[in-house]
């Protein structure tokens, strides 16, 4: 703003520069009519130069009217309206600024807010993800673990199914060696005492096997 | 009815058969002080109409009407005129630069249609170049002091053996700050009074054939209308400059402070 660097006239001086120059336009027209310059005006005319004093000191008298009129009339008020509009500007300068500071702060935040959470988000999906991946591998060597039972298991009752068919077949095969034995021999022969016999006999099959 | 029209006749006329015939020669183109006055108090009354309308809108916050925005680029025009040559501390004399280019330029402009104007009369122009002169003087010994601003015009120290050569520059410099005077009011008076008698000129050749050759001079006249203006108020810049200059520098930082808006040396014109 430029208020402060415009002249600051004093009332008294306005007053005075006012008479000073109403009393020369009246001196000028004194000087004119009274051919006050005529020792200088008349050879300046010989020569073609136009030349009156008495016009140009009424001239300067009305000057010395005419700055502070307009100046009080004309160019205070325009000043003050350019000024106060060159003020108002400044400020809405100023608090655009402001509110364009306030929100770069505020889309810093919003950004290391975001930042901030997209992080902690990615730490928790890495948990979540180590988590899981324990879990798997939990449930998967608990699975082996089960299945391996489960193997054992079958393999046991195999075990024992095929021991309890292998007897029964033994019984079988004794039971029809007897009964075959017994149709070729006759009925004389003692009984347990074959039996005896053959289960001896048996047994050595058996090893071999 | 023919009574009034002649006053008004006599009131336009340019010659100056009531006073300046007396005086012979040229001097009988020049203006009658009556007629002087008329011209004077047209410049006056267009000014202050113009001034009425523009005033209207002050004080808004936008100017729509053509007028007021006519009169805030005069401002801006001025005020960068001041800065750009005296710098910011000049803003104090825009009021006086202002007044000058007002008058100046309604002047040249009442010229364009009427048969003289203010400014085609040399004894106003004189009173106008007396006032710039006069004023930039006051400036140079209220910066420099009386004595100070007058050792400026002997040029620099040259040593006691050399005091005639001070004395010869001193008396060229006095000379020089007088024909500013001449030259400010000259140039003016010749531009304005010129570019009429060239027109006047130009129809009496069409004159035969009733056609205004004169009046193809009219573009080339508003150019001088604007130009003489800027040119018054733009040397009138120049001349403070120089006789402040000197302050401006040697008290730089009262200036700087002055350049963001502290209180000045208030003007006095």
């Amino acid at each position: 703003m430029t208020e402060n660097t415009q002249p600051k006239s004093n009332p008294a001086m306005v007053v005075g520069m006012i008479v000073i120059g109403a009393i020369l336009m009246v001196a000028g027209m004194v000087a004119y009519k009274a051919h006050a310059f005529d020792a200088i005006e008349k050879p300046l005319a010989g020569m073609g130069i136009p030349l009156n004093f008495g016009k140009t000191i009424s001239t300067i008298g009305v000057f010395l009217i005419l700055f502070k009129v307009i100046e009080y009339f004309f160019f205070k008020p325009l000043h003050e309206t350019i000024d106060h509009r060159t003020g108002e500007l400044e400020k809405t300068f100023t608090e655009a600024e402001t509110l364009r500071a306030d929100m770069t702060q505020m889309k810093a935040d919003y950004e290391k807010r975001l930042a901030d959470t997209e992080a902690s988000a990615r730490e928790q999906i890495q948990a979540q993800i180590k988590e899981a991946q324990d879990l798997k591998k939990s449930l998967m060597a608990d699975a082996q673990r089960q299945a391996e039972e489960y193997k054992q298991t079958a393999i046991a009752e195999i075990e024992a199914e095929k021991r309890k068919v292998l007897g029964d077949l033994r019984v079988e095969v004794t039971k029809l060696s007897l009964q075959a034995t017994e149709k070729l021999l006759g009925a004389n022969i003692d009984s347990d005492r074959n039996r005896k016999l053959i289960d001896e006999f048996l047994s050595t099959v058996e090893v071999k096997n | 009815m023919l009574s009034l029209f002649q006053n008004v006749q006599w009131l336009l006329a340019a010659g100056d058969s009531a006073h300046g015939g007396d005086h012979g020669g040229d001097a009988h183109a020049a203006l009658a002080i009556e007629g002087l006055w008329f011209y004077i108090g047209l410049v006056v009354l267009i000014s202050f109409g113009l001034m009425v309308m523009a005033k209207k809108e002050f004080g808004q916050r936008f100017f729509r009407t053509r007028i007021s925005q006519y009169a805030e680029q005069l401002y801006i025009f001025i005020e960068n005129l001041v800065v750009g040559i005296i710098g910011a501390h000049g803003r104090k004399y825009m009021p006086m630069i202002m007044t000058f280019w007002i008058v100046i330029f309604i002047s040249n402009c009442v010229a364009l249609f009427f048969p003289t104007s203010p400014t085609a009369d040399l004894s106003f122009n004189l009173g106008m170049a007396l006032i710039a002169v006069g004023y930039v003087q006051y400036e140079g010994m209220r910066a420099n002091g009386v004595l100070g601003h007058f050792s400026h015009f002997a040029g620099p120290k040259m040593g006691l053996a050399l005091i005639p050569i001070n004395g010869m520059i001193f008396i060229i410099e006095i000379i020089s700050e007088t024909m500013k005077n001449v030259s400010l009011s000259l140039r003016l008076y010749g531009n304005i009074d010129g570019g009429h008698r060239a027109a006047v000129a130009m129809n009496e050749l069409g004159e035969g054939a009733n056609i205004p050759v004169g009046a193809f001079l009219l573009p080339v006249k508003l150019l001088t209308c604007v130009v003489q203006a800027l040119i018054f108020c733009l040397l009138f810049c120049v001349y403070i400059s120089l006789v402040t200059h000197h302050d401006h520098e040697e008290g730089h930082g009262h200036d700087h402070a002055d350049d963001h808006g502290h209180d000045p040396v208030p003007a006095t014109a």
